[in-house]
């Protein structure tokens, strides 16, 4: 049962991010390779907060979402005005980059150590410590998540987004600030996935560096990719299939070493199989057809 | 002490060159970033480390059959699953998300293959090195100088020279235009595969030979050489040149100031100063942003 619900929270997680990353990816066309690094901002935030200053979850929540919308514009604003291929590289920097910083510099993040004993989230006098009780948690913050994407993508300001997509110079030429509007929508994805770093940490107690590397990134854009990009299901399916999926491979008993392998392989095969096949994924709406 | 940063910044330059333009070759050609080109880079060094340590074939017949499965790996992907794409006239977009998975793929079989564990193709005691103008340089650091600026140097000469690089240069300014030419641009695009590829494989086995191998070490290298072909400009070998020994001279002089760890964040941080300054590159044309 608690192996349930483990499972049931890292699906929780997931689905934040690529719910965040599908903003980007399926709403705007802009492929990032920075998710994990955002993901980690949050969760270093959270971690660094509550350790330093004890400081209420909260507010630690909120200030991680601060932290990497903020990072999100730095980023953003050099890297957005330049075309695509180069966005894409600039992301993959600021991945290698945030990643560094967690690894290198010891005496702030703990480096490769990591940092142990963050504390469970305490809400209005309520200690959150149980599965069910982060499973709740998460969820209230999964559905939040899904009802703000839904929010801005039904919004007119997601209207340009979908303009955006599809024909850039046409947004252009109606007057948007193309660029803008994508800085925008970029601070967005990143603030959300922030909350599934808070989350990430205060479930897990401990983070390292290794939970935000480029790798994770990649699986989070397979997970939007596979579930469908440009519709609200499908990175919440994405989620489920690409994290239950290899559980079962557990269940074979294959060796540990051979399953982390074989977990990304898995994943990999299905990303190369669906751009050759059925480049909307799932249920996806958008097939990168620019 | 500077003679050797400098001499160390030539060498790590040296390597960088090499994956720049094996990179930039099939980027230019193909307009789609291809990440899987550095499990390529890998493989070569594990395609050596396969026959030379583990089925006992002398090094100068090891490294040729390496060189070539990897010009080999960098064509099947491109039959398999790029190809296939192009035909359904997928976006840049698709292919490079194809690559990632490729990459993927195969970087993993490569650790499941071998282990994650680091492996070596040197043989023999650790000699010292020469000293060349105060600094110390092992003789294999010479060997991998020189082969880099060698090949380079033939690939540039081809470009410019043959037949089929004229060929290639025609279909990356306008495949269409190409093909209305007479030229077979899915031939060319097999042929810019296996070359890039190729010098991918033999740039692997260099670095192979002076710090050995992980099944991961290609991506890094990779996106050094990425951040090679940005800093110069895409489509000018020695802008692309330029751009390698600035880069190793940055990050080998920033070594002397702050800890080497910090080298990868040198390099992209550079990369985002020219990203915001100069996009295209020291030596590159100005990219257009949009075509109707």
């Amino acid at each position: 049962m608690t192996y349930l619900l483990h499972i049931l929270i890292y699906i929780g997680i997931f689905s934040i991010l690529s719910i965040s990353l599908n903003l980007l990816v399926g709403y705007t066309g802009i492929l990032s390779i920075a998710h994990a690094a955002f993901y980690g901002v949050g969760a270093y935030a959270v971690a660094l907060m509550a350790l330093q200053f004890h400081s209420p979850f909260l507010v630690n929540l909120v200030l991680a979402v601060i932290a990497s919308g903020v990072l999100g514009a730095l980023v953003g604003i050099p890297s957005l005005r330049i075309k695509d291929d180069y966005f894409i590289i600039a992301t993959f920097a600021f991945q290698v980059i945030v990643f560094s910083i967690l690894n290198n510099w010891v005496s702030f993040t703990g480096g490769p150590m990591g940092l142990p004993g963050i504390p469970q989230p305490v809400i209005f006098g309520i200690r959150v410590s149980s599965h069910v009780g982060f499973l709740i948690l998460i969820v209230i913050l999964c559905v939040f998540t899904f009802w703000f994407s839904g929010r801005v993508v039904k919004s007119p300001f997601g209207r340009v987004l979908r303009a955006i997509r599809e024909d850039e110079v046409f947004a252009q030429s109606f007057g948007k600030n193309v660029a803008g509007f994508k800085v925008k929508v970029f601070m967005m994805g990143a603030g959300l996935a922030a909350i599934a770093g808070v989350m990430y940490a205060t479930y897990i107690s401990f983070i390292d560096p290794t939970s935000f590397t480029v790798m994770e990134s990649i699986f989070i854009i397979s997970i939007v990719i596979i579930g469908g990009a440009g519709s609200l299901w499908g990175p919440v399916l994405g989620a489920v299939v690409l994290v239950a999926l290899p559980e079962l491979l557990r269940f074979i008993g294959l060796p540990n070493a051979v399953a982390a392998n074989i977990r990304q392989m898995l994943y990999g095969g299905l990303l190369v199989a669906f751009m050759l096949w059925r480049p909307r994924g799932f249920v996806g709406k958008y097939g990168f057809n620019k | 002490m500077i003679n050797q940063l400098l001499l160390n910044a030539l060498f790590a330059g040296c390597i960088y060159i090499l994956i720049a333009v094996s990179f930039s070759l099939i980027y230019h050609i193909t307009r789609f970033f291809h990440f899987a080109h550095a499990v390529v880079f890998t493989s070569g060094a594990y395609f050596t480390y396969l026959f030379h340590k583990l089925l006992g074939l002398p090094v100068c017949i090891a490294i040729p059959i390496a060189i070539g499965l990897a010009a080999l790996l960098g064509c099947g992907m491109e039959v398999s699953v790029y190809k296939p794409l192009r035909k359904k006239n997928a976006s840049p977009m698709v292919l490079l998300l194809a690559s990632l998975g490729l990459y993927i793929v195969l970087q993993n079989t490569i650790s499941m293959v071998f282990g994650d564990d680091t492996k070596s193709i040197r043989s023999g005691v650790v000699k010292e090195g020469l000293l060349v103008f105060g600094a110390r340089i092992t003789p294999i650091q010479i060997v991998i100088i020189c082969t880099s600026i060698v090949l380079v140097v033939l690939v540039a000469l081809w470009l410019k020279k043959s037949k089929m690089g004229k060929a290639m240069r025609a279909v990356a300014n306008d495949a269409e235009l190409a093909e209305i030419s007479g030229i077979d641009s899915h031939n060319v695009i097999l042929w810019t595969f296996a070359i890039g590829s190729g010098l991918a494989g033999v740039a692997g086995i260099l670095v192979a030979l002076d710090v050995d191998m992980t099944p991961t070490m290609g991506m890094n290298v990779l996106m050094m050489g990425v951040v090679a072909v940005i800093i110069g400009g895409v489509g000018s070998i020695p802008g692309v040149a330029l751009g390698a020994l600035l880069l190793g001279l940055a990050q080998h002089l920033g070594v002397w100031k702050i800890s080497s760890q910090w080298q990868d964040a040198i390099a992209f941080i550079i990369l985002f100063v020219f990203l915001l300054v100069r996009p295209q590159g020291f030596l590159g044309r100005k990219v257009k942003k949009v075509s109707v």
